[in-house]
């Protein structure tokens, strides 16, 4: 990892772009009669002022960072985001075994896992996950709606 | 005074709740995958805590039964996390670093079972002096507490605010730009007062505001499998021998007075808001150091520089539960966690917790107290086990631990949106984490900031108005200058802790 001062002036920008997004919207916090003296908008344009000032000094001084990750890593974490998302648009459909089945193979052989034992190892977890939550635990955990009938119970 | 009296009466009487036989199981059940999951490496025990408190809750355990859980989860992954300390040299907290100099050396001359002993005894003691020091100090603050008015309050949480702040680690700037972003999650939305949402952007699963649950495991552990995906050609090496998981009665008397000492001084210090644990642990290190160092065999596998920081860690922890359960003012991100957790379980920590509901008060205390004996009787027998499962290959451990962080944020509100939320606070993690951002400051506020702004606004309200109902209690001036001075002392000294711990432990940042 290359220290530079990059990542700080990074930061610092998107503090300050969030900040004075945040005030922007917390303008429009009107109401019709004043509940208290305070407001709804007092506390968000405290924060919004926090993160201007403090991105503001970090653009402006910026310390030496840690410089970012080497692009075949980086493509592995994308990875691993896009797997988690397929995970929530999975679940319900699909159902918890094998929504989790997948998304844990995938995470394993993205950690460098054989591909043949992820997936066994995987779906062992899944269907061990399922009886302790649903079963001992009686936590309802999607079944699949592609399933139709609840051939699991 | 009767006080102190009824607080040991009570106290007994919270004995015999957790020593009902289910309310043992749960403590070393607590204690046991407590202590796995927060010996991950890169885990770690805030990891630990919020990936198992949603699962306790989905058990529908009483609230004492699910406090007695989550204790043993407490302890359990503090003591996880000094074993991957001691052996990998990996601390999973900013708290354990100073324990990774003589207990990582010790490990590397074969002795690293005696230092795993010493960890869990020390971590006993710390517990046990800390607990008389509970149950002395905890009716005397909520007393005390009960005068505290909303702008007392609004005063003490921008003290908890500033002292985390500057004391989480990285720089002052980044701690504040980090309370801001929790606050600012904390307003997201239906307004209380005048039921306007706020930051909702039209999405009604967004009304109800952000579960810290979903925030936590999103920036603490989704963050941190994507930091771990930069790690992973590198195996986890565990010295293979390490000695047995014993100490002499020799060592055991030399360091007794490191315990005792790391004891207090951890517990004083984790009354205090702020990086309590880290600082406790350091300073009794550093103590110690001068205390009894004659010989120059600190830093160099010496027994007494683990027992001094293990003890002063774990009396912190106790030590930050004070202001926890009788101000309802967390200190740290973990306490953080904790209150989130005892908010959702219907339990509202302050002055009256310990009058209203003395059985869950002292219960939790007393449950505190076992999950520390079993700390001590089933971890040692057990280390053997566990050190095994860290040499268990990554891709095996941690996608596990990522199945289960998944169940724990979707059994909040059975909704997927909330996984997608979780998978955007991963991402803001990693940034944060990448830039130097401290995270607890970010929990903190996203848990305090309601109250805070309850506070404010009731005080406000009050006087009509006039700013100056919020200075104008000695209680609440004297908080603000200690809110001023934790913004302007700590830096000084948690330079010098960066640049002594840097001399000699790894450079991998703590996430909490």
């Amino acid at each position: 990892m290359r220290a530079a001062t990059g990542t700080d002036r990074i930061l610092g920008g998107v503090l300050l772009v969030l900040g004075v997004a945040v005030a922007g919207e917390a303008t429009t916090f009107d109401v019709l009669f004043l509940t208290d003296p305070v407001g709804p908008k007092a506390l968000p344009l405290a924060a919004a002022a926090i993160l201007v000032g403090s991105g503001a000094l970090l653009a402006i001084r910026p310390g030496l960072g840690g410089g970012w990750p080497r692009p075949g890593t980086l493509l592995r974490m994308a990875g691993a985001v896009a797997t988690f998302s397929a995970y929530a648009a999975l679940l319900a459909p699909l159902g918890f075994v094998l929504a989790t089945t997948a998304t844990v193979a995938s995470l394993s052989i993205l950690f460098g896992g054989p591909w043949k034992r992820s997936v066994v190892v995987a779906a062992a977890l899944s269907v061990a996950l399922w009886y302790l939550f649903v079963w001992l635990l009686g936590l309802p955990l999607p079944l699949g709606a592609v399933w139709g009938a609840s051939w699991m119970r | 005074m009767g006080g102190v009296v009824d607080a040991l009466t009570h106290l007994a009487g919270g004995f015999g709740i957790a020593l009902q036989p289910l309310n043992l199981l749960l403590a070393f059940a607590g204690v046991f995958v407590g202590t796995f999951v927060g010996m991950l490496p890169g885990i770690g025990p805030i990891n630990a805590i919020a990936i198992l408190i949603p699962i306790t809750f989905a058990t529908g355990l009483s609230p004492a039964s699910a406090l007695i859980l989550m204790a043993g989860i407490y302890y359990g992954s503090q003591y996880g996390n000094s074993i991957s300390t001691i052996l990998l040299n990996v601390p999973g907290t900013a708290s354990a670093v100073v324990t990774a100099l003589d207990g990582h050396a010790m490990t590397r001359a074969g002795r690293g079972g005696p230092a795993l002993a010493m960890a869990a005894i020390a971590s006993f003691a710390g517990g046990t002096v800390s607990i008389f020091f509970l149950v002395f100090f905890a009716p005397l603050l909520a007393e005390w507490a009960i005068r505290f008015g909303p702008a007392e309050y609004f005063a003490l949480m921008v003290f908890a605010f500033a002292a985390l702040s500057s004391l989480a680690g990285g720089s002052l700037v980044k701690g504040l730009a980090a309370t801001a972003l929790g606050l600012l999650l904390a307003t997201v939305g239906l307004d209380p007062n005048s039921a306007i949402p706020r930051y909702t952007f039209g999405q009604i699963k967004l009304l109800d505001g952000m579960d810290f649950v979903v925030v936590t495991i999103g920036l603490f552990a989704v963050s941190e499998v994507l930091q771990l995906l930069e790690e992973t050609e590198r195996g986890q090496a565990v010295t293979r021998g390490f000695g047995r998981v014993m100490v002499t009665l020799r060592e055991l008397l030399t360091s007794l007075g490191a315990m005792v000492r790391g004891s207090v001084l951890g517990f004083l210090v984790g009354v205090l808001p702020g990086a309590g644990g880290t600082i406790a642990s350091f300073l009794a290190y550093s103590t110690e150091q001068r205390v009894s160092d004659r010989t120059g065999t600190f830093g160099k596998g010496d027994i007494r520089g683990v027992a001094a920081p293990e003890a002063a860690n774990n009396a912190a922890a106790n030590g930050a539960m004070i202001p926890l359960l009788t101000l309802g003012v967390p200190g740290s991100g973990t306490t953080a966690v904790l209150l989130g957790a005892l908010l959702g379980l219907g339990v509202t920590p302050g002055p009256l917790l310990i009058t209203e509901e003395p059985d869950l008060f002292w219960g939790l205390a007393a449950s505190m107290y076992v999950g520390n004996v079993f700390l001590l009787l089933l971890n040692l027998p057990l280390v053997g086990l566990f050190v095994r499962a860290l040499t268990l290959p990554r891709w095996f451990l941690l996608p596990g631990v990522a199945a289960l962080s998944f169940v724990a944020v979707y059994a909040v509100n059975q909704s997927p949106f909330d996984l997608v939320l979780m998978t955007g606070f991963g991402v803001a993690g990693y940034f944060l984490r990448r830039t130097g951002v401290p995270l607890a400051p970010i929990i903190l506020g996203l848990v305090l900031g309601p109250l805070m702004e309850k506070s404010l606004r009731r005080a406000m309200s009050l006087s009509g108005g006039e700013w100056e109902i919020l200075f104008s209690s000695p209680i609440a001036v004297t908080l603000w200058l200690l809110a001023a001075a934790s913004l302007v002392g700590p830096p000084l000294l948690a330079r010098r802790i960066r640049t002594r711990a840097a001399a000699s432990t790894p450079t991998r940042t703590p996430p909490g």
